[in-house]
């Protein structure tokens, strides 16, 4: 073969793609690992244990702990206490809403509920039934006995005891009124240790304490008043259409008003206003803006990992 | 004196120099790699291999699917969903999946590495080839894993219903589907027969 007539082309030689690159791989494979163990051991939110005396409409692995309807965390099993009495069923919470688990924080289930003048969890009929919480802020603990029902949302409020003879159509939450504004609501009722009355823990909003003084009367609102008088003919009145169903309270207070009511104080709770009651017309400065307007105001701040 | 060659791609005839470490010799026409073997393949098939052994462990750990329904969510591993599967009774599909994700996924990582790390071993070359071919016939089943995606895609047509979102499993098991890939791609069966002249000379 004649090498002058034969040219071949020359291939080209060129650097290398650096082996040792590869191995960047399995290190990669490696941190990620590395990264998802971190990340769970790290953003580990506590498990809790909610005592409830009946779990029904809870599933393992399948029902949320929620706050502010917000997931907050997930029920991972239930067992039966030794005694029988309770089913502790232990939820996961997330690391965000890890500052729920303290002392303080109640913890009800949220189900279906028909009642005069309400229902509430419709959701929770599709969805089943989850875990709502509403945070304390004592020491931390992992233990919570779970209540049997909604505690009433707190807000800054004054708190008082009205005496009545018989509860009527009174219930938690019912609310009570100012001129036909909603000033306040009532908390529980009891009765008293002589069971000859009925005492009945409501309170009014900070917002509106001051109306609220030492001698001002209260009355029951619920239910329709029908006056039949010869000349004027019936007279209905009631105080809003939610009282008629669900009952009501309202209050007023006289010209001469005297201080401000306190915490603890205690009033009677008449069956009906006196007309004289209904007249009064005091000039009462109220201070402050309230307080779902004032939260606004403010960007909250994100507690988020 | 210089070698002549014939690229594997375009199949020109060319001259080659000695390639020098760390260089490649490309094509002078169409500008494709020449080489004798495939490219530095036992540390290639050792990595993409260990590589898809340290995340084989994340995509069987980690759920794959994350599904929000009505308020309630549930997670599901890869083998809760075969758990599932058998308890529905659908004892071909839930052996079919476990073959596909779990089972063949593990049997080709362990050879591959068993087979680059034994390179040297003068003893059993037949056994490991053997080895080898077994990856080699179970390669295509694993493309089976689309049946995990059928059913990944059937839950996504729930999308009014639920939400269905991807968990940590499911991209991890991705890359182990595409290491492996690339892990037997780059294995040069050719290694497994070479004197340890040659082994010097082509790992």
């Amino acid at each position: 073969m004649n090498e002058k007539t034969h040219t071949l082309p020359k291939a080209k030689i060129e650097k290398a793609f650096l082996n040792w690159v590869i191995w960047a791989l399995p290190v990669a494979a490696a941190g990620l690992c590395l990264y998802f163990i971190l990340h769970d051991f790290i953003f580990a939110g506590p498990t809790i244990t909610i005592y409830f005396q009946s779990a029904d409409g809870l599933e393992h692995e399948n029902s949320t702990v929620k706050y502010r309807g917000a997931n907050i965390g997930e029920v991972k099993s239930m067992t039966l206490t030794k005694d029988k009495k309770f089913v502790a069923v232990e939820a996961k919470l997330n690391y965000s809403a890890g500052d729920v688990a303290r002392q303080g924080s109640v913890f009800w289930m949220v189900r279906p509920e028909l009642k005069v003048g309400s229902i509430s969890g419709l959701r929770t009929i599709v969805s089943g039934n989850y875990i709502n919480v509403q945070p304390g802020n004592g020491p931390r603990t992992n233990e919570f006995l779970a209540l049997n029902e909604a505690p009433v949302e707190p807000v800054k409020a004054v708190e008082i005891t009205l005496l009545t003879d018989d509860l009527g159509s009174l219930q938690k939450q019912t609310t009570i009124f100012y001129r036909g504004v909603q000033v306040g609501e009532v908390l529980d009722f009891r009765l008293a240790d002589d069971s000859r009355r009925v005492l009945v823990r409501a309170r009014i909003r900070d917002e509106y304490a001051p109306l609220l003084r030492v001698n001002s009367k209260f009355w029951n609102a619920g239910g329709i008043d029908v006056h039949i008088g010869l000349f004027s003919g019936a007279q209905i009145s009631a105080e809003s259409a939610q009282t008629i169903v669900s009952g009501g309270i309202a209050f007023a207070t006289p010209l001469d008003y005297g201080d401000i009511a306190t915490n603890g104080a205690v009033f009677a709770l008449a069956e009906k206003p006196d007309d004289e009651w209904k007249k009064w017309n005091p000039v009462i400065p109220l201070h402050g803006v309230p307080e779902a307007q004032k939260e606004k105001s403010s960007l909250p701040q994100i507690n988020s990992k | 004196m210089d070698k002549m060659v014939a690229c594997e791609t375009c199949g020109l005839v060319q001259e080659m120099d000695a390639v020098p470490e760390g260089s490649v010799a490309k094509c002078a026409r169409c500008n494709f790699r020449i080489a004798y073997r495939r490219t530095s393949s036992r540390s290639r098939t050792l990595a993409f291999s260990i590589a898809a052994a340290i995340l084989y462990f994340p995509s069987n750990f980690y759920p794959i699917v994350t599904a929000f329904y009505q308020g309630q969510h549930t997670q599901t591993t890869i083998f809760q969903g075969i758990k599932s599967l058998w308890e529905h009774h659908q004892f071909f599909i839930a052996a079919l999946v476990f073959c596909t994700s779990m089972f063949t996924p593990a049997l080709k990582i362990i050879g591959l590495i068993f087979i680059t790390l034994t390179l040297d071993w003068p003893y059993w070359k037949k056994a490991r080839t053997w080895i080898y071919q077994i990856i080699r016939a179970i390669d295509p089943w694993n493309m089976l894993e689309v049946f995990l995606l059928a059913i990944g895609v059937s839950l996504i047509e729930l999308g009014q219903a639920a939400t269905v979102n991807p968990g940590r499993g499911v991209f991890s098991f991705a890359a182990v589907v595409v290491l492996t890939l690339l892990a037997t791609l780059s294995f040069d069966p050719r290694l497994l027969w070479d004197s340890p002249a040659e082994q010097k000379r082509y790992e």
